[in-house]
């Protein structure tokens, strides 16, 4: 299994625990950490999550109790962007910024990595193509477009348009970068055109769609 | 007019004038005061209407807020040195009923935090840091000294005005962003589609790179600007009416029209400058008036 192998197949195993990628991963140090790094990121998310989210039962008796003291009031509005993403997207609250940075740090180590391997320019070009960005982060915009569309129908058509544009921004810089991997200037803006579709998604779960 | 027709006006007139004092009469104003330490912290998260910051006299934060109607209340708190607004928006408000538009008062050293969804954003006179962050929200930046200002917004316009010594990052998906009279340390906008246009000398020292991926890049400087320019447009053009010393050592091919890179007036003193672009124009210019 060659680095670009392994970097595809974390896709379908991220924890590098199938036996051709311990294989490789005995052998090659900067997967090695590559692996170790992803598995930071998920499973702080997941420790995040677990710490913020108390059982459901703790709220309920929490809401009983104040409802028998007569301190709490009609439900109000959440103050959230999309509230009632609530249930079915309580997980992205923490996935989104966790998933962002996993863009990014995967998209540095791909081109980096890529570099400093022996497989050649071609692999350079191959890697970022295979690897998805939805698979690698969780991150899928027709569930996000779904969402909005039924908090804001008015904003769908917005949040698409620009989910279009900058899809095309990042498959443009990925393509430069392809190009001419030394290109620093090509590498930066990669990382930009990633940061922009994190921040919009960001956006549409944070503060500023009501 | 007939009396049928004179009846109708009537009757339209009387029910415009219940529903409009209706309106009044739902509109509430509240103020608080606050009374805060040496660099504060003052954070507003508005979803529908404006927020306006300008500089009060001494240590005391000054919060007026407009209410559109009982749908919506103003919870504050003072947490340590941090005033926290947030519009609170009761079961079945909307746009029209849950906006609140406010203005703030506040030392010319408190750091601001500002969200709104689609109202206007506003921060003027001061130097603390500035973070402002809408979707829709037009944001307004002016008379701003040694800080950092942080924007993010969707499709709203963004305009900078008189900035200096900023430490800037701007990032927008579609709204067109406009800088005058912006200098400092790092100046930084990142925009997918969005249009960028700056007027202004590039300071000194400093760090601008202007990137947007479908949107034109306008920069219009004085002759007297000195700068090591780069540009670079994948599928767009570059035009420049400034003559640049050309760089003997390039990191990418530079092909006329669609690259340049050089250096304007004494590179000793220059700032960087870097504008990219794929699809966009990219027109460096030399102020109209020289």
């Amino acid at each position: 299994m060659t680095c670009v192998e392994l970097q595809e197949s974390l896709v379908e195993n991220e924890s590098g625990s199938s036996a051709e990628q311990r294989a490789h991963l005995k052998n090659c140090s900067e997967c090695a950490k590559l692996v170790a790094e992803l598995l930071v990121i998920a499973c702080s998310a997941g420790d995040l999550r677990a710490a913020h989210e108390p059982h459901p039962r703790v709220w309920k008796s929490i809401e009983d109790s104040l409802k028998r003291e007569g301190l709490i009031r009609p439900q109000r509005r959440s103050l959230s962007l999309l509230p009632s993403l609530g249930s079915q997207w309580s997980w992205a609250r923490w996935m989104v910024p966790a998933a962002a940075l996993l863009l990014v740090s995967l998209g540095i180590y791909l081109r980096q990595h890529s570099q400093t391997t022996d497989t050649g320019a071609q692999n350079v070009v191959n890697a970022p193509a295979v690897v998805s960005d939805a698979a690698v982060a969780g991150l899928n915009d027709d569930d996000l477009l779904q969402e909005v569309g039924l908090q804001s129908p008015a904003l769908q058509e917005q949040y698409a348009d620009n989910l279009r544009h900058v899809n095309q921004y990042i498959q443009d810089a990925k393509n430069i970068v392809a190009a001419d991997p030394n290109d620093e200037e090509a590498r930066r803006t990669l990382m930009e055109a990633y940061e922009q579709k994190a921040m919009l998604f960001e956006l549409a779960l944070d503060r500023s769609l009501q | 007019m007939s009396g049928h027709t004179i009846q109708l006006a009537t009757i339209s007139a009387v029910l415009a004038g219940t529903i409009m004092s209706g309106t009044l009469l739902a509109e509430t104003h509240k103020e608080y005061r606050f009374n805060v330490g040496l660099r504060a912290g003052v954070s507003v998260n508005n979803p529908y209407g404006s927020v306006s910051v300008k500089p009060s006299t001494g240590n005391i934060v000054v919060i007026s807020a407009i209410l559109s109607s009982d749908k919506v209340e103003v919870d504050n708190a003072l947490v340590g040195n941090r005033v926290e607004i947030q519009s609170h928006l009761l079961p079945g408000a909307d746009a029209q009923s849950g906006r609140v538009d406010y203005e703030i008062l506040a030392p010319a050293d408190a750091s601001i935090t500002l969200h709104s969804s689609n109202g206007s954003l506003r921060a003027e006179k001061l130097h603390g840091d500035v973070s402002l962050e809408g979707a829709a929200a037009t944001v307004d930046v002016r008379d701003i000294s040694n800080a950092h200002v942080h924007i993010k917004t969707l499709n709203g316009p963004v305009t900078l005005s008189n900035v200096q010594d900023g430490h800037i990052e701007i990032d927008s998906l579609s709204g067109n962003v406009t800088l005058r009279s912006v200098n400092g340390p790092l100046v930084q906008v990142v925009s997918t589609s969005g249009g960028i246009s700056y007027v202004g000398d590039f300071g000194d020292h400093g760090d601008y790179r202007f990137t947007s991926h479908s949107g034109d890049i306008d920069a219009v400087v004085p002759g007297s600007t000195s700068a090591d320019v780069s540009a670079r447009s994948v599928r767009g053009e570059v035009h420049d009416d400034i003559p640049l010393q050309p760089k003997q050592h390039t990191s990418f091919v530079l092909k006329e029209g669609v690259a340049l890179w050089g250096t304007m007036g004494r590179a000793a003193i220059s700032s960087t400058v870097v504008l990219r672009s794929f699809s966009g124009k990219i027109h460096l210019r030399k102020r109209a008036s020289e």
